[in-house]
């Protein structure tokens, strides 16, 4: 009985899998394969497999979502167990001793939580940590989509930008803190500008990656029906590469919420906010529970964010993700609300003669016979 | 037969009678035509990256001429080997780049030089290029509203061509192209095409990815729609049974680089293509035209071995 579990996993490639789908390298895989079925051929013979049981030569195969989800909280216990591990006892006997990490308890201990809430105002830190990530990236997006979308149509823009991309995506991020503190001082614009310079060129970089990696068949198609240039940009590029583009823009908004700290932890007034700032608070005050605490609550936000934007990117693409396209659906009502708005000042083409004639007797035809119509 | 048929032109064209078709003598020059001209070409020749290493010539010395006939196209079918330059040709007719301009010689539309891309000559290619994010009704109405056609018009219009490509309104117009079978798709693209009613239309083997019998389905649809549109058709293909059944002329390519062998006029069909792949005439012209470019590609291959 044991010897024939044993074998199961083994026989499986042979006889479950197409061999080769899971061999890669023909000679050296099909040698093992046999050496391992070998022995067991009769149980593998007998038994069928189960289709992409979990046999020795599976790679990358996905697992349940409630695997998933239970693989994920086991590692937060295991960091936790080891937190707490390392912390236990009196501060004394601790291997790591309070000065460095609080234990959880004392780290969860409500009246932390409630000083963090309320004397430090979390929600009006956040919120302004937020504020200006959001409206750095915004202004990042307002000027290096466009710039993106050009240097994606035009080489000789993209030649022109190079230096640019070059610059912004190469330079260690923390070295630009001390030039937007001359540039833009210390206030608000310091930080919304900083993060506009961390992310402008990513943006504009992957905006041009994402509209030069639309295949030029759908150029020629657009112009074999007769798209101008501005048209093909307009209707066709843009459109098909808004997919890409908006998920670099969601991976990117990510990579800025934590640049923000860094700009927040290097302040010169005491006064600006921010989550970087309550960390810095601590930090001279010699507490370690807000620290903690903090580095907790940023990754869960960055999450709820991360998650809200995919949910956006479905909602607006729905021909690229199985979604129910609400948000693209409101972006076509707006834009026929555009079209309509245009014509009560520029006048519509008319249809040709023979599109008129055409059409025509396909009304006649369903008005003959109204039975057949949907 | 000749190594140059170009060289050979003559005035007269005498012609041999294969099954459904009769083969030219020569390929027709475009003197030799009196009517207005289509499309023509005068001793077109493309070679891409001149002057480096990877210079490589892809059709050299094309001449050819296809007539205007009134109220009624022609359905012109190029056939040859992968690589001798028949969607060059295509391309240039369009205008597209990098295939246009040609290195040398003109490429002629109703007179006129080729300067560009446009929508009086519409092109339907192989691979599927329906626009993912529009709905059927808005890939269809595409040119129109490149146009400035109102969108009322335009829907209504694009509603009537998805009847004639054989879709379904009801079910079928918001559809999204990632939710239509390949055939479904080239449907799509034949209607966007014809709705802007081009004077030309260019065919790169759009049927080429289908399944054969969705392949002969299309080929029936496509010979009632030329019917209505009367537009001059170019189609290229490596089926010599397409080239057969939908052209009423065929132009048989050879590679190394490209030129136009032979030219053939064939009688247009009169049945469905399932049941006209089984007409012995039929078949008599395709086996002749399979000789032929197996001639040629012997001829090809012996060329070349000469040059090496």
């Amino acid at each position: 009985m044991s010897d024939a579990k044993k074998s199961e996993p083994a026989a499986e490639p042979s006889s479950g899998v197409p061999a080769d789908t899971v061999v890669p390298s023909s000679t050296s895989g099909r040698g093992m394969q046999l050496r391992l079925a070998a022995p067991t051929a009769p149980g593998a013979g007998s038994k069928p497999a189960q289709p992409g049981g979990g046999g020795t030569k599976s790679l990358r195969k996905p697992v349940p979502k409630w695997l998933a989800l239970l693989l994920g909280v086991a590692c937060i216990l295991t960091v936790f167990g080891l937190w707490w591990l390392l912390t236990l006892g009196v501060s004394e006997e601790r291997i790591l001793p309070y000065n460095t990490i609080p234990s959880p308890k004392e780290t969860f201990d409500p009246e932390q939580i409630r000083s963090l809430w309320f004397d430090s105002a979390l929600t009006r830190n956040l919120i302004a940590s937020l504020r200006r990530v959001v409206l750095g990236f915004a202004l990042a997006s307002a000027i290096g989509i466009p710039l993106g979308i050009l240097a994606g149509c035009f080489p000789w823009c993209n030649a022109f930008l190079a230096p640019i991309n070059v610059f912004g995506r190469n330079i260690p991020i923390a070295a630009l803190i001390p030039l937007t503190f001359a540039l833009f001082g210390l206030g608000e614009l310091q930080k919304v500008m900083f993060i506009f310079i961390a992310a402008v060129a990513f943006v504009m970089m992957d905006t041009a990656t994402a509209i030069a990696d639309v295949s030029s068949r759908y150029i020629d198609t657009a112009f074999t029906l007769g798209a101008s240039r501005r048209q093909t940009i307009m209707k066709v590029l843009v459109p098909l590469a808004m997919p890409r583009v908006f998920n670099s823009l969601r991976l990117l908004f990510g990579l800025a919420f934590g640049y923000i700290m860094l700009a927040e932890l290097v302040t010169e007034s005491g006064s600006a906010g921010g989550l970087g700032f309550i960390i810095n608070t601590a930090q001279r005050r010699g507490v370690r529970e807000p620290i903690l605490l903090i580095l907790m609550v940023i990754p869960a936000v960055a999450l709820a964010i991360d998650r809200t934007l995919y949910m956006m990117q479905k909602s607006l693409f729905p021909y690229q993700y199985a979604s129910s396209g609400l948000l693209h659906n409101a972006w076509r009502g707006l834009a026929h609300a555009g079209e309509d708005l245009k014509r009560v000042f520029f006048s519509s083409q008319p249809l040709d003669p023979a599109q008129q004639a055409a059409l025509a007797s396909a009304k006649a035809a369903s008005t003959a016979r109204p039975s057949n119509v949907s | 037969m000749t190594a140059e048929p170009v060289a050979a032109a003559s005035p007269v064209t005498v012609a041999k009678d294969v099954g459904m078709g009769q083969v030219l003598d020569h390929v027709r020059q475009p003197e030799e035509i009196r009517a207005p001209h289509v499309v023509e070409f005068r001793d077109v020749s493309k070679t891409y990256n001149y002057g480096q290493a990877n210079q490589f010539t892809a059709i050299r010395g094309v001449n050819f001429v296809v007539a205007d006939l009134p109220d009624k196209g022609e359905f012109v079918c190029i056939l040859g080997p992968s690589g001798c330059g028949k969607s060059t040709i295509l391309k240039m007719i369009a205008g597209l780049e990098p295939q246009h301009p040609p290195t040398t010689g003109d490429v002629l539309v109703l007179g006129k030089p080729v300067t560009g891309p446009g929508a009086d000559r519409g092109m339907v290619f192989q691979d599927y290029t329906s626009f993912d994010n529009r709905t059927v009704l808005d890939n269809i109405a595409f040119g129109l509203e490149c146009r400035g056609v109102a969108r009322h018009d335009r829907h209504a219009l694009a509603r009537y061509w998805i009847e004639q490509a054989g879709l379904n309104v009801a079910t079928d117009q918001y559809k999204y192209p990632h939710e239509l079978s390949g055939g479904m798709r080239q449907r799509v693209a034949i209607a966007r095409t014809l709705i802007l009613r081009p004077r030309i239309i260019l065919m790169d083997e759009p049927f080429g990815a289908l399944d054969p019998q969705t392949r002969m389905n299309m080929q029936d649809l496509l010979v009632g729609l030329w019917r209505e549109v009367q537009a001059t058709v170019f189609f290229v293909t490596h089926s010599i049974e397409e080239a057969v059944f939908l052209g009423d002329r065929v132009y048989i390519m050879s590679t190394g680089p490209g030129r136009i062998e032979k030219e053939l006029e064939i009688e247009p069909a009169d049945r469905p293509a399932l049941e006209m792949a089984r007409v012995p005439r039929f078949q008599e012209t395709v086996y002749y035209i399979r000789e032929l470019i197996a001639e040629l590609e012997e001829q090809g291959a012996g060329s070349t071995a000469r040059e090496a």
